[in-house]
């Protein structure tokens, strides 16, 4: 093996690579800024993406206030992770739409819940965008009150509040 | 014994397989978090193992070292050095899974995407799908002989 035929190939693959990353990132219009711009308070990263806030959805960042809206009753909890987890434990009466499989069950969503249904999206954690991406199709196809609790299930169950 | 592992790492067909198998998948991994760089940031944040001004960074490249490491494999281009640089992001890969598995971090939910909760593997499921990738790659980087190329042929290539 020639050590400095395959150091300087993979100088080449990476110089390649990073190039390329750097030069998409810059046009893309989901680009993101180089240097971090997170907002810590609600451990989500925000993109550099012109128009980003008005396509931000309200965060619910506490357990609590999650467990006051849950207590309410008003409100539907929406579980965006898989069947599996789903079913291997949920926040109480939330139903499961798993994000990756959103079309194949977008339709019979639609026939049981109006527009104007209050929606609170949840996933595994914090770490995890799932509840955003959900929450996110839903406002697209014309829910009107989609809230995301970031905490996610691991949150909830944490605080010791009720799962099924 | 010895024979037979070397006769495994110097089988042309299974290097093939392996540099298909390996290609394939860092370019599928690489897609969903070149389009949404900043969920993958959040996730990168929740591993919660990097400087927060290197998260972005690590965030728009690592996507890009997958999908040019796994063309360059499928390709035939370079394919030791494609299959050093997955070799090396696997093993990182490993590393930060098994430290957050050891610490008992609580774990997001998409390595291949940001964003498939259909595909949601426990680490342990990950950590161990990525050793079988390692070992894939260990085969390609120490294979000697006329690699294959995708259409069958071999072509000389040192």
């Amino acid at each position: 093996m020639d050590d400095g035929k395959i150091i300087r190939e993979i100088t080449m693959l990476v110089g390649v690579s990073v190039a390329l990353a750097l030069v998409v990132n810059y046009f893309s219009p989901r680009g993101i800024a180089l240097v971090g711009q997170r907002n810590t308070a609600k451990e989500i990263i925000s993109a550099n993406v012109a128009g980003d806030e008005t396509y931000r959805i309200a965060e619910i960042d506490q357990v609590t206030d999650a467990g006051n809206i849950f207590y309410e009753g008003d409100t539907l909890f929406v579980d965006a992770r898989s069947t599996e987890d789903y079913q291997s434990g949920h926040i109480p009466s939330a139903i499961s739409l798993p994000v990756g499989q959103f079309d194949e069950h977008i339709e019979s969503f639609l026939k049981r819940y109006p527009p104007n249904q209050p929606i609170v999206t949840y996933s595994s954690g914090r770490t995890c965008e799932d509840s955003h991406h959900l929450a996110r199709l839903l406002a697209d196809i014309g829910f009107s009150e989609v809230r995301i609790f970031i905490n996610g299930f691991s949150g909830w169950e944490a605080e010791g509040y009720p799962i099924e | 014994m010895n024979n037979f592992i070397r006769s495994i790492i110097n089988n042309s067909w299974i290097e093939l397989a392996a540099r298909w198998i390996l290609g394939l998948t860092f370019i599928y991994a690489s897609f969903d978090k070149i389009l949404s760089p900043a969920d993958f940031a959040n996730i990168v944040y929740g591993y919660d193992l990097f400087p927060h001004v290197s998260i972005n960074l690590i965030a728009i490249i690592i996507p890009f070292l997958q999908l040019i490491a796994g063309l360059a494999l499928i390709g035939g281009i370079y394919p030791r050095s494609a299959a050093i640089m997955i070799v090396g992001l696997l093993f990182a890969f490993i590393t930060f899974l098994a430290i957050n598995l050891i610490r008992g971090h609580e774990f997001d939910c998409g390595c291949f995407s940001a964003g498939q909760s259909g595909y949601t593997g426990s680490s342990k499921v990950t950590i161990i799908r990525d050793i079988l990738y390692f070992v894939l790659g260990i085969q390609v980087i120490l294979f000697k002989g006329n690699r294959r190329t995708t259409f069958g042929r071999l072509r000389s290539q040192p």
